[in-house]
């Protein structure tokens, strides 16, 4: 084959391998562009039901409430562990604030059950019944103006990447579940006033993980970044065991102690 | 600019890729220098959690248990000072990682994925071949053996034949029969690692933590990490192994007075992990607490949970070792064959029932006749198979020989080598006159050059008989125990036939002294248990310090006058019997407490 010859059949193998991974997405032979999927009808994982944690990690951190100065593990800057030593939970209870810990920051770590459900096709509910907190994930920008413990959220679908994004007949199965969360009330890493500020932005990724046992499990990956109390992001990985149903759920109001 | 011949090459890569991803199942590139975020944990992580902080584990009592019969100072102990951390631990660890991909220079499919720790120069490999685990007589590793597959948007990792060590480093114990279950995901240049423990042995339930890394651009060196082990306590008695009796751990209030918690919230169990616990710690009693710290009494004893090794298939499995010597399973008691021009030489012979397909086996490997059997004791079980197997080395060169005027059964079948009380013991039983031994020694030596190999049969006066031989293969480096060692169950002490908890404990020393490991106390000479899996001195070591605590525990017990009863009732043995016990079959748990009662009442040997 002459060269002009090949390079003249390269356009053709790029449209071939594109035209394979359109009809991986649902385009279809012969088939016009079909309409975006919305996010749960696009969804890679089903995270939907109930969940509950399973606290296997910084156990004293999250089962009880720890000493104040107790930040060990925590990258907090000067100002993080000045607010942390000047921890007041009878304070906090006086002035209604006992919801620091029940914020997005903090919220995932606690000894709680998730309840996860589709809102709307766009939107995915997510309650806990430690602190009776709501986290509203869009996939949609919000135009809300945050500021409430569980502030504003938007969600994505996150896919591996391919090979340049074409040649696999469409996406890679599975993904994640990817959350930035921002605009929160300035709220507690951990219960005992470890602090986060109404800067601060969390990244996170769920994970779900079913075992050759039948059972399945929720991975919620999480870095939290704020520029006023840490000094480098803050990572957590918290792990979710799925439930049959509602068995277990025991809605508590938020403590400050 | 590029030229033309660049562009060619460019499309003919894209084709090439696009084809490969095609045929291969999706994945991601793990490759890289990462380090942890020791954000969780962090302490146990760093300079180690109190002994006494068992929350947030699945342990069950024996776990527990063992747990708080742990003394720190056991890692004073030779044999323990270079111990390397399982699969799990190693990756919770602190330290950093390399991780880098392994591929088919020929089709540049992904063969493994290699994995190296900082600390204890971990090396985890893992296949993603598609090649199966290895049997379950196939030896234990410290980071077991691990295979692979992607699945959706992660790696999935299986691991199975590791070593006892750790969950969490203040003695929190996993045992060799934990396997391991572990989804790696990556977003961009976090990578998590989450490990789900299976133990049937210390857990109730899987343990799931998880492990972050971020990545790092740069080479971080520094990736040795030597050790060898050391005289760190003279004068120590050498059946001296640092542990607290039960209920006896000084530092088991630690956690919970330093952390000002209720005593039960370093306890552990299944129901720590669960939401539900914080209302529990308000309402458990120290009285409940402390009652934990001691077995409960009364119950029945626990029994085994650990992988059956035999294969039960009828058939005779050949596993090589080192050199040219093999190990043989399948009928009873484990065989070894050393095969050479001078014919073989065999240690055991098993139960006999497969004997046949044994002495095929070994015709396989050797076109000579046997020359040699060695018997490490007397037990059916490792000499029901000499009368066949003598036959099978049937040597007619040997029949009308100068020998043939010396020996009337020269040429006649393989020479049956034991020290003289085996020999004594087989007569008594009336077994098969020619499969008792005939070739003796009776004191604590004999030697041969067989094969290439210097060879030693070392007499153990009292361990589970009075009759036992260790069989050293000194340039294959290969020990063969007999029943001084199983992985399978507790030590058959055999009091009427001259065994003793004391010559078992020298026994099993006397095998350590003659072991070295090659890196990280894992590799290095090989040990054939009497049963069990292919070891090295690492489960030695284990099994050694299980016999001592026990023998501590039931010494303690006599001298404050307790009678056998009372000591069996005290379930002694509460922490290894979901490893070893049993309460059926010829050796149960309470015939190897009675055994270690009767043998210290009549004092040592």
């Amino acid at each position: 084959m002459k060269l002009k010859t090949l390079l003249s059949t390269l356009p053709f193998l790029l449209f071939a391998s594109l035209s394979a991974y359109a009809q991986g997405r649902g385009g279809g032979r012969g088939a016009g562009p079909q309409p975006p999927q919305s996010p749960q009808a696009a969804a890679p994982i089903d995270i939907t039901g109930y969940w509950v944690s399973l606290v296997t990690e910084d156990w004293r951190y999250r089962m009880a409430t720890p000493p104040k100065g107790d930040f060990l593990g925590v990258p907090l800057n000067q100002a993080g562990r000045d607010a942390a030593n000047a921890w007041d939970p009878a304070k906090e209870e006086a002035a209604g604030e006992q919801c620091k810990a029940y914020g997005a920051g903090g919220i995932m770590r606690m000894p709680t059950r998730l309840h996860i459900a589709w809102q709307d096709m766009n939107t995915l509910k997510m309650e806990t019944d430690a602190g009776t907190q709501t986290r509203i994930l869009s996939f949609t920008p919000s135009q809300s103006p945050g500021g409430d413990w569980q502030g504003v959220s938007l969600a994505s679908w996150d896919r591996q990447a391919t090979v340049m994004g074409i040649g696999r007949g469409g996406p890679p199965p599975g993904g994640s579940l990817k959350v930035v969360t921002s605009k929160m009330k300035p709220g507690f890493l951990r219960k005992n006033g470890v602090p986060y500020s109404a800067d601060a932005v969390m990244t996170e990724y769920f994970d779900r993980f079913d075992q050759p046992n039948g059972e399945s499990l929720l991975m919620v990956i999480s870095e939290v970044n704020d520029p006023t109390y840490l000094a480098t992001p803050f990572w957590t990985s918290t792990h979710f065991k799925k439930q049959n149903d509602a068995a277990g759920w025991n809605p508590t109001p938020c403590s400050a102690k | 600019m590029f030229d033309n011949k660049s562009i060619v090459l460019s499309a003919l890569l894209t084709v090439s890729v696009t084809a490969l991803g095609q045929e291969s199942a999706p994945g991601f590139d793990l490759s890289g220098f990462w380090s942890p975020a020791m954000h969780e944990d962090a302490l146990e992580r760093g300079g180690g959690s109190e002994i006494g902080d068992y929350a947030g584990f699945a342990l069950n009592e024996a776990g527990r248990l063992w747990a708080l019969s742990y003394d720190p100072s056991r890692v004073t102990l030779k044999h323990h000072q270079c111990d390397a951390y399982v699969a799990p631990y190693q990756m919770r660890a602190t330290g950093n990682f390399r991780i880098w991909e392994e591929r088919d220079p020929h089709d540049q499919r992904l063969v493994a994925i290699h994995v190296w720790a900082q600390v204890t120069e971990g090396h985890r490999v893992i296949w993603m071949d598609g090649r199966p685990h290895p049997p379950a007589w196939a030896p234990h590793t410290f980071r077991g053996f691990s295979t692979g597959k992607f699945v959706g948007n992660a790696l999935v990792v299986e691991t199975t034949h590791m070593k006892q060590g750790w969950l969490r480093r203040n003695g929190t114990p996993e045992s060799d029969q934990a396997t391991l279950l572990e989804y790696f995901v990556r977003h961009g240049d976090h990578l998590t690692n989450m490990t789900i423990i299976t133990d049937p042995v210390f857990l109730t339930e899987p343990e799931v933590r998880s492990n972050d890394y971020f990545r790092q651009v740069v080479d971080h060196h520094a990736w040795l990490y030597a050790c060898d082990d050391g005289e760190q306590i003279l004068d120590r008695a050498p059946d001296k192994v640092p542990n607290y009796l039960f209920g006896q751990q000084p530092f088991a209030k630690e956690f919970a007075e330093r952390y000002k918690l209720p005593l039960i919230s370093g306890v552990g169990g299944a129901e720590s992990i669960y939401p539900e616990f914080m209302a529990k710690l308000k309402t458990v009693t120290n009285a409940e607490a402390l009652a934990r710290f001691r077995p409960v009494t009364g119950r029945p004893l626990e029994t085994s949970r650990a992988v059956d090794p035999e294969p039960h298939d009828g058939e005779i499995h050949v596993f090589p070792l080192r050199n040219n010597v093999y190990m043989l399973v399948g009928d009873g008691a484990n065989i070894v064959v050393q095969v050479g021009d001078q014919g073989a030489l065999v240690v055991d012979t098993g139960t006999g029932a497969l004997a046949d397909k044994t002495i095929a086996a070994i015709g396989k490997l050797s076109g000579k006749p046997v020359q040699f059997i060695v018997n490490t004791g007397f037990r059916a079980d490792h000499t029901g198979g000499n009368v066949k197997v003598r036959r099978s080395g049937m040597d007619p060169s040997l029949q009308g020989s100068f020998f043939s005027n010396q020996f009337a059964d020269a040429g006649q079948g393989a020479t049956i080598m034991s020290h003289q009380n085996t020999q004594n013991h087989m007569d008594a039983l009336k077994m098969p006159a020619e499969g008792i031994p005939s070739d003796t020694f009776l004191e604590e030596h004999r030697r041969k050059f067989h094969n290439g190999d210097s060879i030693e049969l070392f007499w153990e006066p009292n361990a589970v008989t009075d009759g036992d031989s260790i069989v050293h293969f000194r340039r294959a480096d290969v020990i063969v125990t007999g029943d001084i060692f199983t992985t399978t169950q507790y030590p058959f002490i055999d009091i009427k036939n001259g065994g003793s908890v004391q010559g078992e404990i020298k026994a099993l020393n006397d095998i350590l002294n003659r072991t070295v490991y090659e890196h990280e106390e894992d590799g290095g000479t090989l040990v054939v248990p009497g049963h069990g899996y292919l070891s090295n001195e690492h489960e030695v070591l284990e099994y050694r310090d299980m016999v001592v605590i026990v023998r501590d525990r039931v010494r303690a017990m006599i001298n404050s006058g307790a009678t056998l009863e009372q000591v069996k009732a005290a379930r002694v043995t509460a922490d290894y019997d979901t490893r070893y016990g049993a309460s059926t079959g010829p050796w149960t748990t309470d015939l190897f407490v009675e055994a270690v009662y009767k043998s210290l009442q009549q004092g040592s040997k």
